[in-house]
């Protein structure tokens, strides 16, 4: 059992929750990796979301493949647009099947009675799709690099993209978590994420973009779209860490 | 244990809590009865945490609500009709989980405590989604046990079960009585609640219309009070 305080002791002061920062840091890992496991756990049993979106993500490149065959000097210019495009639309797939799955189930009510900060809920949320994500764009970049010819195992790529990803993924949780109370919520969060990430997503598919020729780019070529990216997944995540609870809560 | 004081709820222009006065005392099982769309899920929830109160006061162990509810959710456990459980996990995953989530040391060892508490040490490795909804209930209440909470909340526990479930959860409430703990349950099933508990209260359209020990009346004298109270046929 864990040392709890005794629920009648009267709240006299507020000293009895301040309890040691280290012991609060403790405790908020403790949340974040409870909620990483539970969501890799699930995955394991039900491969839910990464078999949809690898699924999708697999038959849209040969889509895209196929339908470029023809012009296969402009399928390789539009290569980094059509990547933003399987990991944007697959993303947003496994964001509504791992969160819907929750909110039908009301195991989400559970959660929020447990005495753990809603930030750690939301942030264990963003690590665990993000991890999902991430695994999906290790099977798609090796793809790409057959497929279209280019050079995405470049690191400063790699780099760019887990950056824009992290932000899309920041934000996405945020709307999902919003949209899955909603009727329409399928159709509304792509309407409402697509909109919000798009100077991100430019911005990181612009970096790409200039990395896929024979020569590297200069710093500052590339400075003012990778700042842009940064600077939206600081903000992302900023605002999921401290908006998170109005969203759950009532 | 619980104290509720003037409680008002709206939702949008819908009141539907009308200025609630309830105390429930420690380990005292209080079972609150009423029709559909009386508040009884909308009061449970607030002293759950779960919504914030429009205006009256609600504390739990003398912590106000919803100022001190970090604080008052270390020592509640819910069950509702909903199981509040991961379908695809394995009953021991789900309990290990929440053992994480609050803070519980020697984990495996109270998770298997738990589960054996409950008689569902042997499915301890099958997936929550392929249990009868008997055995699904008995683990959500291992599950809102698993922190030995104070205080039980109990949302129509009864929903769905069989008569061998029902006594089974019967036996596992009583236990849990016997322990200390304080209960507030909300129910339809007017006899069962009033033969667990130490008192019953009637709320009908947002209000508390009666509060009965229930020692001062026999089940069947208790029905028909109810019917005369809910239908308005007397004062209450």
């Amino acid at each position: 059992m864990t040392n709890k305080e005794s629920l009648l002791t009267p709240p006299v002061t507020t000293s009895h929750s301040r309890s040691q920062p280290s012991a609060r840091s403790r405790a908020y890992l403790g949340t974040l990796a409870a909620i990483v496991w539970k969501e890799v756990r699930v995955e394991r049993h039900t491969r839910r979301t990464l078999s949809v979106m690898l699924v999708f993500s697999l038959a849209a490149v040969v889509v895209f493949n196929f339908a470029l065959e023809l012009e296969l000097d402009a399928a390789r210019r539009v290569s980094s647009g059509l990547l933003w495009i399987v990991i944007l639309l697959a993303s947003t797939l496994g964001l509504n099947r791992s969160l819907a799955a929750e909110q039908e189930a009301r195991s989400i009510d559970a959660l929020l009675i447990a005495p753990v900060d809603r930030s750690a809920l939301y942030l264990g949320k963003v690590i665990s799709v993000l991890l999902f994500v991430l695994l999906l764009e290790a099977i798609l970049l090796p793809l790409f690099i057959a497929f279209f010819n280019k050079p995405y195992w470049r690191p400063q790529v790699i780099l760019i993209i887990i950056l824009g990803t992290i932000g899309y993924i920041a934000a996405g949780v945020l709307v999902a978590s919003m949209s899955i109370q909603t009727r329409t919520r399928d159709v509304l969060l792509p309407v409402l994420l697509l909109p919000l990430s798009l100077p991100a997503v430019l911005s990181a598919a612009t970096a790409v973009s200039a990395f896929m020729g024979p020569e590297l780019p200069t710093w500052s070529e590339v400075q003012a779209p990778i700042a842009l990216v940064i600077a939206f997944d600081i903000l992302m995540l900023t605002a999921g860490l401290f908006t998170y609870h109005y969203v759950v809560e009532e | 244990m619980i104290e509720v004081r003037g409680l008002i709820k709206n939702y949008g222009a819908l009141r539907v809590l009308r200025g609630i006065d309830l105390k429930v005392q420690q380990g005292e099982f209080l079972t609150l009865v009423g029709g559909n769309g009386a508040g009884k899920t909308t009061l449970l929830r607030i002293v759950a945490t779960l919504l914030n109160p429009t205006a009256g006061h609600v504390a739990v162990g003398g912590w106000p609500l919803p100022q001190f509810a970090d604080r008052v959710r270390r020592h509640i456990g819910l069950v509702s009709h909903n199981a509040l459980l991961y379908g695809d996990l394995t009953a021991g995953e789900n309990l290990d989980f929440f053992a994480r989530l609050y803070g519980l040391q020697e984990r495996e060892a109270r998770v298997t405590e738990a589960l054996q508490t409950v008689g569902l040490l042997a499915r301890q490795r099958d997936a929550v989604r392929t249990f009868s909804r008997g055995m699904t209930q008995r683990l959500t209440i291992a599950r809102a046990t698993l922190h030995e909470p104070d205080v039980l909340l109990l949302d129509e526990p009864y929903t769905g079960l069989d008569q061998e479930a029902t006594r089974l959860l019967d036996d596992l409430l009583r236990r849990e009585q016997v322990r200390g703990r304080t209960i507030l349950m909300i129910t339809h099933d007017l006899r069962h609640g009033f033969h667990l508990s130490d008192r019953i209260a009637i709320l009908s359209r947002g209000v508390l219309v009666a509060d009965v020990e229930r020692e001062t009346m026999s089940a069947g004298d208790f029905l028909n009070f109810y019917d005369e109270v809910t239908t308005g046929r007397v004062a209450a």
